[in-house]
């Protein structure tokens, strides 16, 4: 990991086209700029975090058992009968 | 074709409909090769399965048969994965379902971290939706004000 000192106002360039400011450091806490292109994603890191977690946990649990119980109970209740296939 | 999947065995699948996913997905980022099932007993869920490791597979749900308001930013989405000029009919939304409490009461569905399928190139993502007021467990059964609101 690079790790770098920069005061309020300063910046770091990343690749050709992406820059990080700090625009305001608080006890405890910096809010950061991030200027980047539109086909990049920026993210709190441990919002990736929860989605790589919750893929984890889905695929392990995964059983044509339980997923059939839980057609069963929408079918039960009753539930929305729209075609097959994805959303709009 | 026939495939080999864990949940299911040796099945057969329709020609040609294998969705790449070019850059995997959070936690199986090798993974590139899926295929989407649909079978009577399973509905209304589908089996998203792996073509490039059996023993992978997800179940998937259309997310407006819960919840019919749920907003994705679809011109993002389109930015991000590269699909600007595409018809939105030809984009679909699924959200993966998590059935580990062990009982289908509560079964959640992942809604920050949604599949979109493009059903013309035959590409998928799996989005990381950032400030969004949705769950990445939402319960499928439960009553709304119910619900847990996770801000991202």
């Amino acid at each position: 990991m690079l790790v770098l000192t920069r005061k309020v106002g300063e910046k770091l360039l990343v690749g050709d086209d992406i820059t990080i400011s700090v625009i305001e450091v608080n006890r405890g806490s910096v809010r950061i700029g991030v200027e980047a292109p539109r086909n990049v994603s920026v993210l709190r890191f441990e919002v990736y975090e929860r989605i790589q977690e919750e893929n984890l946990t889905a695929s392990r649990a995964a059983s044509a058992t339980n997923i059939q119980q839980a057609a069963t109970l929408w079918r039960t209740k009753g539930l929305a009968k729209e075609g097959k296939g994805g959303g709009k | 074709m026939k495939i080999d999947t864990k949940q299911f065995g040796t099945i057969d699948i329709e020609d040609g409909k294998v969705y790449t996913m070019p850059d995997g997905m959070p936690g199986f980022l090798s993974m590139k090769r899926f295929v989407i099932i649909e079978r009577e007993d399973i509905w209304p869920f589908q089996c998203y399965q792996c073509l490039d490791d059996p023993g992978l597979s997800f179940f998937i749900m259309n997310p407006y048969l819960f919840k019919a308001d749920y907003t994705v930013d679809m011109e993002q989405a389109a930015i991000e994965a590269g699909w600007e000029d595409d018809d939105p009919g030809d984009i679909k939304l699924y959200v993966i379902v998590n059935t580990s409490a062990g009982i289908p009461e509560k079964i959640t569905a992942n809604l920050i971290g949604p599949l979109v399928i493009n059903t013309r190139r035959f590409e998928a993502v799996q989005l990381v939706l950032h400030n969004s007021p949705y769950s990445h467990q939402h319960l499928i059964f439960d009553a709304p004000a119910r619900q847990n609101i996770v801000s991202a």
